[in-house]
């Protein structure tokens, strides 16, 4: 007998749609404060405008959602789609799902692009996506069966609280013998007790059978999925072949896949090893180029940091195919087996970790001062098994240690914790505290925005200190990068439309260690060309990694070398292959435009999506404290000298610093100028009438929010 | 003899990457290098040698993120 209940509380039959062209045109509504389920149907217009995935999650967002609704509120709406392209096996990095609500931390829409099967087994039922409302009197369980055609929601006793257990636990329960058809997307006690909690999906992993799980991370989509009362999402579906989605031209599917599979094979091995040891190359060579977090982002590097490099993990790893959906020969997402915890509630029992990535070996190592692979392996699992984004947890606890180390916090705000940065053991403490909800680990639980208003409130703590190092823009916690060097990058974080993220745009490299882009209008076009092309992976249900982690051996002849051109051009002829919509390169950045410039008024919306939001921490853009110039001094001296013609002989370090802040932040304030005109902007960072009606979206709410805001044809 | 992207080069004793990389025809601004399973950057191009029988690989640019 199981040791949980799950009682049917309603049922909706419906008739699966066929699957035409990746699409099946209808969504599915369900609201769990009352039970109520509904099918929508697509209209062709949405369909052209927002193509699917985030598109359509943002538009049905929008139409749920008022100005004034809080993230916590019952209208509030988490959307989850695949995408035209989403659940193609034989195309690499085609099981993409992605998630959109209003983020607890932002008040803004997030997204999140994440693995598993998930998705695709929804689209693959009947729905291009389902929306979640209302709040749940009891715990819920949806099951999306869509092989009986039915979805039925379940009122829930006894299930375990960890994702973990939690998935493993409702695959057995509802895979009638074939656990490869079951997905499973649940969060967990610390997305239930903070506002940084993230979502798990899973997908099967039959030579080790046992699910495992990726994570949607970003934005606190898991504290959403859990104030709303639902422990978890279940969907079933039968087997998956290159007919299932569709595709408009199947021979001409077939030949670019295979074109693209066989090259990710042969040259994978020659390039980064994604296959074998993921992301966790980029650990030593962000250290090497000065743009590994270290301590709250206070340097780019630091002498033990090969310890958490790929020369580790490679013996780490469980060697093995690691894809998080059928057939992508990228195959990154490694895991660690037999792996023993020393603390909390699984100390001493053997658990299966996924992970850990570069983004947490870097906030949960690196940026915590913490060198020991074991221990943010440690992290990595009950983040993901808590329902914890290991980002936020990292960047938010990298604060809170320099916060604790400048002495603007003590022991006795920390319930008696040492915090200087390297105690492992405190960080693993904050983490399962965060989880029961409890103790110092609750407050570093609501973000560092939350935690510099609780540590100035509360704690007389220093504001305006915390707004230099507090690593937070527009709400969110950053991702792992350095910016400091690199302004191209600092756009790529701070012009985010969801906060800073890298997903949006990463060009540390092309303008800091390659130069590519000397010029600010050089600059503003990669900031809009790079977020455009991003952006489009997540409408279609679609990996990034494959585009640019592993690329032909002639690109590097290429006229433009950054975008890899003849994947995009593969990727354009698979849209067209799999929608038979004719489609050349630049069609691409136009889907993506129309949606991003959508995903911008939201904001707008929402009370944000202006020039002012758009700003960033000063630990982003340059060195705050004396120390940090000090240990750089030669790079900092020589830009005042040849760039603001500074003589700094005789000058103090305190002067230099405040000369080169006021210098790096009007760069920074030029560098908006330049991307809100490429993105035919307004001078506060509002898109035009213009710009909108040229891209389709100039729906009557659109043109009246613009209007409000003083834009006018 | 070392192996470069497959293809085998003549190495001398001493041989770091710069050298390597000086005296192959390719004008790719390279970042990093791996050597057998080693990822090295171009900060430390200069001091790193590369051992007799190596495969090397010119890793192309780092798109990251």
């Amino acid at each position: 007998m199981p040791d949980y209940e799950l009682k049917l509380v309603k049922t909706l039959e419906y008739k699966r749609p066929a699957v035409d062209k990746g699409y099946v045109d209808q969504t599915l509504y369900v609201n769990v404060s009352d039970q109520t389920m509904a099918i929508k149907p697509v209209d062709p217009k949405t369909k052209e405008v927002f193509i699917g995935g985030k598109g359509y999650d943002l538009w049905l967002l929008w139409n749920a959602v008022e100005p004034t609704t809080q993230w916590n509120d019952p209208q509030n709406t988490i959307c989850i789609a695949s995408g035209p392209m989403g659940g193609t096996p034989i195309y690499p990095g085609s099981g993409k799902s992605i998630v959109s609500t209003l983020s607890p931390l932002t008040g803004a829409a997030i997204d999140s692009n994440v693995g598993g099967y998930f998705g695709p087994y929804l689209k693959f039922s009947g729905f291009d996506a389902m929306e979640i409302q209302g709040k749940a009197s009891e715990d819920t369980v949806i099951f999306i069966d869509g092989i009986e055609q039915q979805v039925q929601i379940f009122s829930a006793a006894g299930l375990p609280e960890n994702a973990y257990d939690l998935s493993t636990r409702l695959t057995e329960h509802f895979a009638a013998g074939k656990p490869r058809s079951i997905s499973v997307v649940s969060a967990g006690p610390g997305a239930k007790n903070t506002l940084i909690g993230c979502l798990n999906f899973t997908w099967y992993d039959v030579k080790r059978k046992r699910a495992r799980y990726k994570q949607a991370g970003r934005g606190g989509v898991g504290s959403v999925f859990a104030n709303k009362g639902i422990r978890a999402l279940v969907v079933r579906w039968d087997s998956v072949t290159a007919d299932t989605n569709m595709p408009a031209d199947k021979a001409a599917l077939k030949e670019v896949a295979k074109a693209y599979s066989r090259e990710i094979v042969e040259l994978d091995p020659k390039q980064n090893e994604m296959a074998r040891i993921g992301t966790t190359h980029l650990v030593t060579i962000m250290n090497d180029h000065d743009l590994l977090p270290t301590h709250n982002f206070r340097y780019g590097s630091h002498p033990q940091a090969p310890n958490l490099g790929q020369s580790v993990y490679r013996l780490l790893f469980d060697p093995g195919f690691d894809g998080c959906w059928m057939g992508c020969t990228v195959a990154c997402s490694h895991g660690i087996k037999d792996f023993v915890p020393f603390t909390g509630p699984f100390k001493g029992r053997k658990v299966f970790v996924d992970g850990p990535e570069y983004e947490t070996i870097a906030g949960c190592g690196s940026n915590l001062g913490i060198f020991d692979p074991h221990t943010v392996v440690e992290l990595n699992f009950y983040c993901d098994a808590y329902g914890l984004d290991t980002i936020s947890v990292g960047t938010s606890i990298a604060f809170a240690m320099e916060c604790f180390e400048m002495g603007l916090i003590n022991e006795t705000h920390t319930g008696g914790m040492d915090l200087c940065f390297g105690n492992r053991l405190s960080a693993l403490e904050l983490v399962h505290q965060m989880a029961a909800g409890e103790g110092f680990g609750h407050i570093i639980g609501q973000g560092v925005r939350k935690m510099k208003e609780i540590f100035a409130t509360d704690f007389a703590a220093e504001p305006a200190v915390m707004a230099d190092i507090g690593m937070e823009a527009k709400g969110l916690e950053f991702s792992e990068y350095m910016t400091k060097e690199s302004l191209a990058q600092q756009g790529g974080y701070g012009l985010a439309l969801k906060g800073p993220q890298h997903d949006e745009a990463w060009l540390i490299f092309l303008d800091m260690v390659h130069n590519f882009m000397p010029t600010f209008e050089q600059k503003a076009e990669a900031l809009h060309w790079f977020p455009m092309f991003r952006t489009w992976f997540s409408l279609c249900g679609l990996c990034k990694l494959p585009w640019n982690d592993i690329v032909p051996e002639d690109n590097k002849d290429s006229q433009e070398p950054a975008k890899v051109m003849k994947h995009v051009q593969w990727y354009t002829d698979y849209f067209s292959a799999m929608t038979g919509r004719a489609a050349a390169p630049g069609d691409l950045i136009k889907m993506s435009e129309a949606v991003y410039n959508f995903q911008r008024i939201f904001n707008l919306k929402m009370g944000f999506g202006r020039r002012q939001h758009d700003s960033l921490p000063y630990r982003a853009v340059g060195p705050v404290t004396e120390l940090e110039y000090e240990s750089r001094a030669e790079r900092y001296d020589a830009q005042l000298q040849d760039q603001c013609n500074v003589d700094v002989t005789g000058k103090t370090t305190a002067e230099k610093l405040s000369l080169l802040r006021e210098f790096r932040q009007a760069q920074y304030e030029k560098l908006k100028d330049a991307v809100y005109q490429r993105r035919g902007w307004t001078d506060d960072g509002i898109p035009t009438v213009a710009k909108v009606k040229s891209l389709g979206i100039d729906f009557p709410e659109v043109l009246e929010l613009l209007e409000a805001h003083g834009v006018r044809q | 003899m070392i192996k470069v992207s497959g293809q085998p080069v003549a190495w001398h004793d001493g041989m770091t990457i710069s050298d390597l990389l000086g005296e192959l025809d390719d004008p790719h601004p390279y970042a990093v290098v791996r050597i057998n399973e080693n990822y090295i950057s171009r900060p430390n191009f200069d001091k790193t040698t590369i051992p007799d029988d190596a495969e090397v690989f010119l890793i192309p640019m780092i798109a990251g993120g």
